[in-house]
């Protein structure tokens, strides 16, 4: 996955500015602390108990073995916002990936979710992927919001399909961006098929 | 530099023609050179023989079309088959090294340098871009394109959205290129 142009200066909506970059190794410790920083109730839409060293092995792990990509948000020393892009290396889901994305409370409104979902978009269709599918909790306005902006459509609804931090049913959104066209038109330019016209 | 003749064979649906179409236009346009191409197609669209011809030169060409070309480049054994015939002897033959298979019709003093193009372009996440692996591997080995006139050519020969994959492939088949001629491997 091309990630050299990186790292990429960002200019947020109040002129402040942060670096997004692939996450490293080196750098791995500051996205639990990251993580630990976020409030409780928006730990609850993550899959995974994001707060434990072993979780980071794991994560760090997959990132190395190309299942994840993770795009991070960094201002000064500290990580605050991450973008990632979950894909199947092998079976009948290969041509699509699941974008997640997450942000420190204090850097939103700041449209620093959008960039960095913007940018992990671009590297998934550069990698081939075909379809983006993200998953949404009914109540999460914003991310809804920014998505739409990006192009995805409401694909699916699983009614009372999660919990929220009062233990409260909500609906799951499952959005969806098909950006195969991209590749249609690849694919029709690499045809070698020139029609002809008359005798 | 001399005038280069070349020949691109393989089938329908390996991108045969716009792997000719970019490196003629690297030539032409980014590196100042004059270039001209001839195609040919079979009648369907995928799975067809499909060739190409490019001539790059210094001066104005005279004549566009290659009956011994100098360099050959082919993605598929029945373009081999076809084509090795008519490779100049002390040319240089570029191979999908995967699908074609070398056997005693080289002509003398042929140098031979193969590329898995196909995996090389499944590995980075599309078959695809193979044609794009196979346009880098040229410009690597036979040093006829610069490297700046390629990615150039490649970025403005592709559709919008594709350009990182397709640069991507085109620095993968550059690399094994150079890295090939490096080993000294033949």
């Amino acid at each position: 996955m091309k990630i050299d142009v990186f790292p990429q200066k960002v200019t947020l909506r109040d002129d402040s500015h942060v670096e997004i970059r692939p996450l490293d190794a080196d750098h791995a410790p500051a996205l639990l602390d990251f993580y630990r920083g976020l409030p409780e109730g928006d730990r609850l839409y993550l899959r995974e108990d994001v707060t434990k060293p072993e979780w980071l092995e794991r994560f760090v792990a997959l990132v190395q073995r190309g299942e994840v990509v993770s795009l991070t948000a960094v201002a000064g020393d500290a990580i605050v916002g991450e973008a990632t892009l979950h894909r199947s290396l092998h079976g009948w889901t290969m041509h699509v990936a699941e974008v997640r994305v997450n942000v420190a409370p204090e850097y939103r409104r700041k449209a620093l979710g959008h960039a960095l979902c913007r940018e992990i978009v671009r590297l998934a269709i550069s990698s081939g992927v075909e379809k983006l599918v993200a998953h949404i909790m009914e109540n999460q306005i914003a991310a809804r919001r920014m998505f739409d902006h990006l192009g995805f459509l409401q694909e699916a609804v699983l009614r009372d399909h999660v919990k929220d931090i009062r233990g409260k049913k909500r609906d799951l959104l499952v959005m969806s961006s098909d950006v195969s066209h991209i590749w249609h038109a690849m694919e029709a330019l690499v045809a070698d098929y020139s029609p002809t016209f008359g005798d | 530099m001399p005038k280069s003749e070349i020949r691109v064979g393989g089938l329908g649906g390996q991108g045969v023609i716009l792997s000719a179409h970019i490196i003629g236009k690297a030539a032409a346009i980014f590196d100042g050179r004059h270039a001209t191409l001839i195609q040919s197609f079979g009648p369907e669209a995928r799975g067809s023989a499909c060739s190409a011809q490019v001539t790059l030169d210094d001066h104005t060409i005279g004549y566009p079309y290659v009956k011994y070309p100098d360099v050959l480049m082919i993605m598929s054994p029945d373009a081999y088959t076809q084509f090795i015939g008519q490779l100049k002897p002390g040319g240089t033959l570029l191979y999908e090294s995967d699908l074609i298979k070398l056997d005693d019709r080289l002509p003398e003093g042929v140098r031979a340098f193969g590329v898995p193009a196909t995996r090389l372009a499944e590995e980075l996440g599309r078959r695809l871009v193979l044609n794009i692996v196979m346009v880098g591997f040229f410009a690597g080995v036979t040093g006829l394109l610069s490297p700046e006139a390629v990615e150039k050519a490649v970025k403005e020969s592709v559709p919008r959205g594709t350009e990182d994959l397709n640069l991507r492939a085109l620095h993968k088949g550059l690399e094994y290129g150079q890295k090939l001629l490096s080993a000294g491997s033949n």
